[in-house]
């Protein structure tokens, strides 16, 4: 589903040159669960925003669903966002000025939807994170948990094979990151291949698979002493 | 001014915003200058000396009457303009400044009128109609009866005695000899017995601004080709009665001839008449002028509202390590400063072509130099007044805001 | 989409009432400035007469024995030469034509005698010129030289002087003489009065008296100069007339002739039946120079003449500096609210809306300004208009706006926002897809 080899990433200044991702590997299969850890500044966010195509990156390749996108053109990479990348931000992002239904709508606007379709696919996806009756909020009237809800709304509405997510629970407390959590578990297990960036040791256990980034590159947990430990716990946990 | 170079350096990173200001500032400071000097100038053509006392003077035209009858129609006119309540005196006069022109002739200096010198306008005035006037003698002797000639041409038989104004006798006769000189037009001729300060003529001449005082008066007795056209002069406070009366008057001792209304009014009204499209355009111009400074204004205001708004945190943290609330308005202050001097720079480049692209297609003066540092200042003092609130608001910016997270 | 684009500019508006207003007003009064005095000057600087300008000619010769072919001949004829050239009838019509203004009043009504401004031509005006008649007709060619006592009044002093009825047949008396009213006009008003225009270059842009209405009596033009008589004015004299009661003998130009030439080459041999003319006079004695004769098309001669008053092209320029610097404010104004809207537009990119969406999504919601902005200009047009109609200029009363002007306002104020909205949406649409809403 995404597969990056010797990817790298090189944020260039008048003076220096700052790798933000190195020689950078992962594959991750089509249904996967992919929790992606490492300390600040490591080069989760840069991964996230590539393997999102948000932003391009600098030498290696990027294949997703099979298609190597550097070739591609600012256009088809929108198209690619809208039709098969769904985003939960850490922030939510959503449009203060929009209600909750016409936030969800949004990437579906831009897929060019009829209304009637658009409409039993928001209150399908509103249904589901259990906010069907918040359709004519603003996101000001709404709680942390309920706003971040509706940003899973917003990423499920478009029936997205692979779902990023950007410490999705990082602006919660516990009990609603965990009901977060389960959302994200449930879309899994219906088929979306899933990578979460966060730092969260508890959350990331609850993915089927861990990477972890160190200065832009991935570290094999297994083979590094450092986090023996860590991964037992881990294997453990599931 | 220490502030000078972080200030350039945020302005370097908004190019665009800051150079759309500027040009909007440019724009205004060309189109500032020259609408003012236009106002100005139509304002001061406004202001052309008549020499006459306009204030006691009014006049009655009539048309249409049988000219065989014009010698005993003046004469029953006069007879009846005189017993008005109020008359101080009543003449014939062939036009008034302001009125209707009768006679715009080119004169020469050499009775074989090989050299063309002027086309002054001739005034013919009926005994009394000089004095009526009011034109201020400056130089050699009013009319005596002698001077009084019948008229066969626009002007009284050869050789007629003629006052100029000063401006005419200075454009013949450079030297300021102008007393008993001789003039022609054609077969023509005319004798200068006097100078008068001013008498404008009825309309602008055509060679140039100092020829609206380019008139010639001359003594005429009234007759068939010297008729219709009466010169009131009465008490500035009884004009508008007496000129009433007058109207009624002539009405009843001539029932055959046409009242035109239209040139029988005070002196005063036909001046108002005449410069009602200049006073119309000037006050379109000022109208532009203040649209403009208003929108130039609250395009001042929005953007530097949005600024401030943009850079709220960065002017906490400024506050949060110093910085005091007039630190923070003069950095406002400055900048707007900065840019208003950018727009008023190319802004002075541009009024000078804008200037020189209205004299070559209106015809329009060079514009004098002093109105670019006019327009620099009101434009300055604009930015500055604009941009003061939107830099009140930032200096008040807590500085408790860099805490917060945006 | 463009439902959507519409949907969320509207609500961006909403979102900012004050900087939406402020955009709107700017768009507003620049666009009411321009489109008052655009209307003025396209009122004023049209053809007059489009379905026959193309065919009628102004010709000149110069008798002026004081001047040479290095002039420009002068604007009007003298009377030998212009009744010399319609007699020869060398034209497919050709008119001769004074301005006066003679006492006129109808024995039948009870309205005082006037000054009645007085046109004395000949039978070719009324076809030649198109003039439309609302009763009876002009007179034929036989009136002219038999000097027939008729006349073609305007609808103006007929409803002063019988009402609207039927006149014809009535009786007008100028100047003591009785003429039958054969013909009233309908409502005309050509702008300018093209067929008396002369002079225009010597009226240093004062030009608004070409825009007067029409005369209201038409005369045969030999039967009007005998009851006229001595009412006539000179264009100019290059010799003092003994008496300005003869000008037909004068050495004064006074009198024109216009020619109507159905084709290009009629208009060729034209322009040599007048050169031929001067030619002749000269070699006669008569003419001192005949080199500069002129034939130039009704339009030419509008524009040789400068018709358009120079005041008012003036204000048309400066309302479109102001309109410019309108712009230039929206401009700014549009930046500034698009950028502090990027973590918005970050987030669309990122949820697949491509640039050229974002930049639809601005330019519409910049058009909206417009249009909005048109409604108030629109406003303010008809203001300005009304402000214009309350000054003196002879063509004030024609001040009005017509439905192409209504149109052309909104089409300009939704073109200058779109304008104004290119950069900034241009901007807007390069803001990077993102994830966090940054501050700027």
């Amino acid at each position: 589903m995404l597969k990056m080899t010797h990817l790298s990433k090189v944020y260039r200044t008048e003076v220096v040159e700052t790798y933000a991702l190195r020689d950078f590997n992962i594959d991750v299969k089509e249904g996967e669960f992919v929790a992606v850890t490492g300390p600040s500044g490591s080069g989760k966010t840069t991964f996230l925003t590539i393997a999102g195509l948000l932003e391009t990156f600098t030498g290696g390749t990027y294949h997703l669903d099979n298609v190597e996108v550097s070739k591609l053109d600012d256009n088809a990479r929108s198209r690619i966002r809208n039709e098969k990348i769904g985003f939960i931000f850490q922030a939510f992002n959503l449009i203060p000025d929009l209600n909750v239904f016409d936030n969800v709508e949004v990437p579906l606007r831009y897929r060019g939807m009829k209304a009637a379709e658009r409409k039993q696919r928001i209150m399908d996806a509103l249904e589901r994170v259990g906010l069907a009756s918040r359709a004519k909020h603003y996101p000001a009237e709404l709680s942390g948990g309920q706003q971040q809800r509706v940003a899973i709304a917003r990423a499920l509405a478009g029936s997205p094979r692979l779902l990023l997510a950007d410490e999705p629970t990082g602006n919660l407390d516990t009990q609603m990151a965990r009901s977060v959590l389960e959302l994200l578990e449930d879309i899994h297990r219906e088929g979306a291949t899933i990578v979460m960036v966060t730092h969260d040791p508890e959350l990331a256990a609850r993915a089927q698979r861990n990477v972890h980034i160190i200065d832009g590159q991935v570290v094999d947990l297994a083979e590094d002493p450092r986090f023996h430990t860590h991964a037992h716990t881990a294997e453990a946990n599931s | 001014m220490n502030q000078l170079a972080p200030i350039i350096a945020t302005l370097r990173r908004h190019k665009v915003a800051a150079f759309l200001i500027g040009m909007e500032i440019a724009l205004a400071c060309a189109v500032l200058c020259n609408a003012c000097f236009m106002v100005v100038s139509r304002i001061q053509a406004m202001q052309v000396h008549s020499g006459v006392d306009e204030s006691s003077l009014a006049v009655v035209t009539l048309t249409g009457f049988d000219p065989a009858q014009a010698s005993d129609l003046n004469a029953r006119i006069l007879d009846g303009l005189r017993r008005i309540p109020g008359v101080q005196s009543a003449s014939v006069v062939n036009a008034v400044p302001f009125g209707q022109p009768a006679g715009n002739a080119g004169i020469s200096l050499d009775p074989d009128g090989k050299h063309r010198a002027a086309v002054p306008h001739f005034y013919v005035g009926s005994p009394g109609a000089m004095e009526a006037l009011g034109v201020k003698l400056v130089e050699g002797r009013r009319f005596s009866a002698d001077d009084f000639h019948p008229m066969n041409s626009f002007v009284p038989d050869s050789p007629a005695s003629v006052v100029v104004t000063r401006t005419l006798a200075d454009h013949l006769w450079p030297d300021g000899k102008s007393l008993g000189k001789m003039f022609y037009v054609d077969r023509l001729s005319f004798r200068v017995i006097g100078v008068v300060e001013h008498l404008s003529r009825p309309t602008a001449g055509e060679e140039g601004p100092q020829s609206f005082d380019w008139s010639v008066l001359a003594a005429g007795t009234p007759g068939a080709k010297f008729a219709g056209s009466y010169l009131l002069r009465a008490d500035p406070a009884q004009l508008s009665r007496v000129l009433r009366e007058a109207k009624e008057a002539v009405a009843t001792v001539a029932p055959d001839a046409v009242l035109d209304e239209e040139n029988s009014q005070s002196i005063s009204d036909l001046r108002t008449a005449y410069f009602r499209q200049d006073k119309a355009m000037a006050g379109m111009l000022v109208g532009i002028i203040v649209g403009m400074l208003m929108v130039t204004a609250l395009g001042i205001v929005g953007l530097a509202s949005f600024w401030v708004q943009q850079r709220r945190r960065q002017i906490g943290i400024r506050r949060a390590i110093g910085a005091t609330r007039g630190d923070i308005l003069r950095y406002f202050q400055t900048e707007n400063f900065l840019i208003v001097s950018g727009g008023i720079a190319v802004g002075m480049v541009l009024a000078f072509f804008l200037n020189v692209m209205l004299m070559q297609r209106y015809e329009m003066p060079r514009m004098p130099f002093f109105y670019l540092p006019v327009g620099a200042l009101a434009l300055w003092s604009l930015g500055q007044l604009s941009v003061l609130a939107p830099a009140l608001r930032a200096a008040a910016t807590p500085p408790v805001v860099a805490m917060r997270s945006s | 989409m463009f439902g959507y684009y519409f949907d969320l500019a509207i609500r961006s508006l909403r979102r900012n009432p004050v900087l939406t207003a402020l955009m709107v007003l700017a768009i507003a009064v620049g666009i009411g400035a321009s489109m008052t005095t655009l209307t003025v000057l396209t009122l004023l600087s049209g053809d007059p007469i489009p379905s026959r300008s193309g065919v009628l000619y102004y010709p000149q010769v110069d008798p002026d024995t004081s001047k040479d072919d290095s002039r420009e001949p002068t604007d009007v004829l003298d009377y030998p030469s212009a009744v010399d050239m319609w007699r020869a009838k060398r034209a497919d019509r050709q008119t001769l034509l004074v301005e006066t203004g003679m006492k006129t009043m109808a024995p039948q009504s009870t309205a005082r005698p006037v000054m009645a401004p007085t046109l004395v031509t000949t039978a070719d005006f009324f076809p030649m010129f198109a003039v439309p008649f609302r009763y009876g007709h002009g007179w034929s060619a036989d009136d002219d030289e038999r000097r027939a006592r008729v006349a073609v009044i305007s609808a103006e002093l007929n409803n002063k002087l019988f009402g609207d009825v039927d006149s014809t047949g009535k009786t007008l008396r100028v100047r003591d003489v009785d003429f039958t009213i054969v013909g009233v006009l309908d409502h005309w008003r050509p702008r300018p009065q093209f067929y008396t225009v002369r002079g225009g270059r010597m009226a240093a842009g004062d030009t608004a008296s070409y825009y007067q209405r029409p005369q209201d009596v038409f005369m045969p033009f030999f039967t009007g100069l005998d009851v006229g008589r001595g009412t006539f004015g000179v264009y100019n004299c290059w010799q003092l007339p003994d008496d300005f009661t003869k000008l037909e003998t004068s050495a004064c130009n006074w009198v024109t002739l216009w020619a109507e030439l159905d084709t290009s080459a009629k208009a060729h041999d034209y322009a040599r039946f007048v050169a031929d003319y001067a030619a002749q006079q000269k070699a006669m004695g008569r003419f001192s120079h005949a080199g500069n004769t002129r034939m130039r098309n009704l339009m030419q001669w509008l524009s040789f003449n400068r018709v358009v008053p120079a005041d008012v092209s003036l204000q048309a320029w400066l309302a479109f500096a102001f309109l410019a610097i309108c712009l230039f404010n929206t401009v700014g104004l549009l930046l500034a609210k698009f950028m502090r809207r990027s973590g918005e537009i970050g987030v669309r990119r990122a949820l697949g809306a491509t640039r050229g969406g974002i930049f639809m999504q601005c330019l519409v919601e910049a058009g909206v300004i417009g249009l909005v902005g048109g409604v108030g200009g629109l406003l303010l047009t008809l203001l300005g208009l009304w402000l214009v109609r309350q000054q003196p200029a002879a063509y004030a009363d024609l001040a009005h706006l017509d439905p192409a002007m209504f149109l052309v306002t909104f089409g300009l104020s939704i073109a200058a926002a779109m304008l104004a909205g290119i950069l900034p949406a241009y901007r807007a649409s390069r803001v990077a897809p993102g994830l966090q809403l940054k501050t700027l």
